[in-house]
């Protein structure tokens, strides 16, 4: 940790920071305003698969960037999972080097187009930013400014791709494509890996590309961060299940020294209720892969989800608002969430409900599904749905949803999306007897390496060991376990 | 030999003792114990509405200790109570299974429900995987300072209704004796659909701890004395319901058994005896009961089953209130 604070020192008083700094008085910066990115117009947005944000303009940005006052302690990168040198890349876009804060980005974060979409800075970062913590104002806008410059930078066409060492041609596998994967891949390859990734779908970007609809995250903006890594020499193997299509014993025959797990969370939940069974009832991950992946909102593909009318969401997570919002613009006349707590209590980003609502979402809070009714052909019609009241706040702190007895009702549904959690992949676990597993279902690691407890050759990070992550989480748990797979492998060859 | 075989829901039983929900019901190597030394039937442990609820609450401080396990935006956690019963819920639909093909008495189902909105789909998932009966074990909390009796009682009514309109199996429901007027209840249990009503509960109390002053737990098990407000409420409903009674709560010996028989009951629930004593005291009960029988001459247990209800009176208030004089005159 000392070393992190020297260096961030150091680099706090290089010569160009000084200059910025003193370029504009603090007592000025924290008189500007925060610069808030403009939005599509919420009626226009919700017919089309446009992006919500519209991301800032460069003279939007330069302004917002005046706003940080270089703090001697960032207080900041203490809330980024991935130790992003926040104040040194916002300096640089000050500096108007926005390819130099791009690179800034890229020494600790893979995908900084992706996070600065997805991230819940307001949880992270910017909870812990100055201004947020002494000043009780608006933070920094942490976020923004990191998709401006790697967007910035993709648009550019000078995208930079990371160094790698000269090849080791020493083999490891990644399972899986997500977040926690191609972060692990990216550092591998920096090393000097022969890195192959296999992914169980046809399509590489795990949940980014199948769970994270366009309008919030772009799979264009994915397909670059992709690109990088596959000039870094990453190999991708799509349609390829580990554990089915090859066992472990088969691809270590191969040659593959180490693997990292990064199969995420895909096991659907549901909430065991009469008629859950009905046609027309999705789990948010089939209803947002069939749709994000396959098309589906095309009625002549091959595998439709018919546009329904009438669409309720059970849940309140962003997979919830990812999932109501699908819907609205697949045609939807009316979209509902049904919740059985309050708004305060939603799991969901402040800013998916904020845009859900002005897309014209209905929110049926402290509402409860109790059985789902079918036609003759056992399609879904309607559903009874209980009124419920907020009782004494659980282990978690969210208030306890208690029903209310005789207040059921019905409400015409053609189209229902439950979306009340997901299991870890269960493929790998059952594939390794030995792996050792939590009562959740995710692999127990040790948290320093993300090493697997009981088989030292397993690494695993991301949604398969946390249960339910953010990206910038597996992320950086793929660069643990790159440093980890590194060490591991090295020792390896030194005790042979 | 006598012949001991009684109806209880709809299904003979070889006789009269049935094991009560508790802990001796909950695996299936206890139920074919019980069942090897003789039980009429089983009653398996109640699914408890509230120990889910702190089952997620357990897994959730769990989940909060692993720093590893991320709880922010996470539907999984927001739905962890539900995921919970889920999971419980497929537990005992497989004790259910296995207990239908490994024994050959009837397996009753017990759910404790406090409401009546979210076990329905339970219910029906229990008969489904081949329960021969369901307990419904209603615990709505009788003393609370807002609610009148009228809307606890509905609450009763309430979930048997919606219980016996989504399942085909008979059910039985299981009260505690805590009502302002048990008689008019026990009739409204009744019309409410319910097959049997099993007399009574038996909760777990607090005490009080002088030394350490603090709350603690009483005495979970019955004692023998225990029989007599059950005792008392068989022989007041029996020939007055058309449904069956099964007596619970300090039935601890074969003796036990006959004189709620003799008051009417249709069958006996024992659990503590069996608790301390071992599946083996079922045979124990069920010898003596086979020898009373033979000495007083009984074939079958109708030809006594009760002879001492309090039926016979018009108004049972007056027949308490006479026993009551003349118990204590007598001592007098």
């Amino acid at each position: 940790m000392e070393n992190i604070v020297e260096y961030l020192k150091a680099e706090r008083s290089q010569e160009w920071r000084n200059e910025i700094r003193k370029s504009i008085k603090t007592k000025l910066r924290l008189e500007k305003v925060r610069v808030e990115m403009s939005e599509e117009d919420p009626n226009i947005r919700n017919t089309n698969n446009i992006e919500v944000n519209t991301g800032l303009s460069i003279e939007e940005a330069l302004l917002e960037a005046q706003r940080c006052i270089d703090c001697p302690t960032p207080t900041c990168m203490t809330g980024c999972p991935v130790g992003i040198n926040i104040p040194k890349f916002i300096k640089k876009i000050e500096t108007n080097d926005i390819l130099g804060a791009a690179a800034v980005l890229k020494d600790t974060n893979g995908l900084p187009a992706v996070c600065g979409r997805v991230c819940p800075q307001e949880k992270q970062c910017e909870a812990e930013c100055f201004y947020t913590i002494k000043l009780n104002k608006p933070p920094v806008a942490i976020g923004h400014l990191e998709r401006f410059a790697a967007d910035y930078e993709q648009n550019s066409g000078q995208i930079a791709v990371p160094e790698v060492a000269k090849p080791n041609k020493i083999k490891v596998g990644v399972v899986g494509s997500g977040p926690a994967g191609l972060a692990v891949s990216g550092d591998l390859a920096k090393y000097g890996y022969d890195v192959t990734v296999f992914e169980a779908l046809h399509e590489i970007g795990g949940v980014l590309k199948y769970g994270i609809p366009e309008f919030r995250l772009p799979n264009s903006v994915v397909d670059v961060e992709i690109n990088s890594l596959k000039q870094m020499g990453v190999k991708f193997r799509t349609n390829f299940i580990v554990g089915k299509t090859a066992s472990f014993d088969d691809l270590k025959k191969d040659g593959y020294q180490a693997f990292f797990v990064g199969s995420g969370a895909g096991l659907p939940r549901f909430m065991n209720i009469p008629g859950e069974n009905y046609n027309g009832i999705f789990s948010s991950n089939e209803y947002l892969t069939r749709v994000n992946l396959m098309n589906a909102a095309d009625p002549d593909y091959d595998t439709p989800v018919i546009s329904g009318k009438y669409v309720a969401v059970i849940g309140g997570g962003n997979t919830a608002m990812d999932s109501v919002r699908t819907a609205k613009r697949l045609g939807a006349k009316r979209s509902m969430i049904i919740y059985r707590r309050s708004e305060e209590e939603m799991p969901a980003r402040v800013e998916e409900i904020k845009h859900a609502k002005e897309e014209g979402i209905e929110f049926m809070n402290l509402h409860n599904p109790l059985e789902y009714y079918a036609d003759k052909d056992g399609r879904v019609n309607s559903m009874k749905v209980q009124k419920m009241e907020l009782g004494e706040p659980d282990s978690s702190g969210r208030r306890r949803p208690i029903p209310i007895e005789g207040s059921e009702f019905i409400v015409e549904v053609d189209t229902v999306v439950v979306s009340v959690g997901v299991s870890p992949n269960p493929i790998v676990p059952a594939a390794l007897p030995k792996l050792e597993i939590t009562d959740w279902g995710t692999i127990v690691v040790d948290k320093d390496t993300m090493q697997s407890t009981t088989i030292p050759e397993i690494f695993a990070g991301g949604d398969i060991v946390r249960g339910g992550a953010t990206v910038i989480l597996a992320m950086g748990d793929g660069r643990k376990a790159a440093a980890g797979m590194h060490k591991y492998i090295q020792e390896k060859i030194k005790a042979n | 030999m006598a012949d001991l075989t009684t109806k209880y829901l709809g299904h003979t039983l070889r006789n009269p003792i049935v094991i009560g929900s508790s802990g001796i019901t909950d695996t299936i190597e206890k139920l074919v114990d019980l069942a090897k030394n003789g039980a009429g039937a089983v009653v398996l442990k109640s699914l408890f509405e509230e120990q889910i609820l702190l089952e997620a609450d357990h897994k959730l401080k769990q989940a909060e200790k692993n720093d590893l396990i991320y709880s922010d935006f996470s539907e999984t956690m927001d739905y962890i109570d539900d995921h919970v019963k889920e999971k419980e819920l497929n537990t005992y639909i497989e004790l259910i299974k296995e207990a239908k093909q490994k024994i050959d008495i009837p397996v009753i189902a017990s759910i404790n429900a406090v409401t009546s909105s979210e076990w329905t789909g339970f219910a029906k998932k229990l008969e489904d995987a081949g329960a021969d009966a369901l307990e419904l074990n209603i615990f709505v909390m009788p003393f609370s300072f807002d609610k009148d009796c009228n809307e606890n009682e509905n609450t009763y009514y309430s979930i048997i209704k919606k219980i016996k309109e989504v399942v085909g199996i008979p059910v039985a429901v299981k009260i505690s004796p805590y009502f302002a007027n048990l008689g008019t209840v026990v009739k409204g249990i009744e019309e409410a659909g319910a097959d049997a009503i099993v007399m009574f509960n038996k909760f777990s109390s607090p005490d009080i701890d002088i030394d350490k002053q603090k709350i603690t737990h009483a005495d979970v098990f019955s004692q023998p004395n225990d029989i007599f407000n059950s005792l008392r409420w068989i022989s007041l409903s029996a020939n007055r319901l058309n449904i069956d009674l099964a007596a619970s709560t300090g039935i601890h010996d074969g003796e036990a058994v006959i004189k709620q028989l003799l008051a009417g009951a249709t069958i006996t629930q024992v659990a503590t005896t069996i608790y301390k004593n071992g599946p083996e005291k079922i045979n124990e009960m069920l010898n003596f009961i086979h020898n009373w029988m033979d000495e007083k001459g009984h074939n079958y247990i109708d030809q006594f089953r009760g002879k001492l209800s309090s039926s016979a009176s018009e108004n049972p208030e007056v027949f308490e209130r006479v026993q009551f004089m003349r118990y204590f005159s007598e001592i007098n």
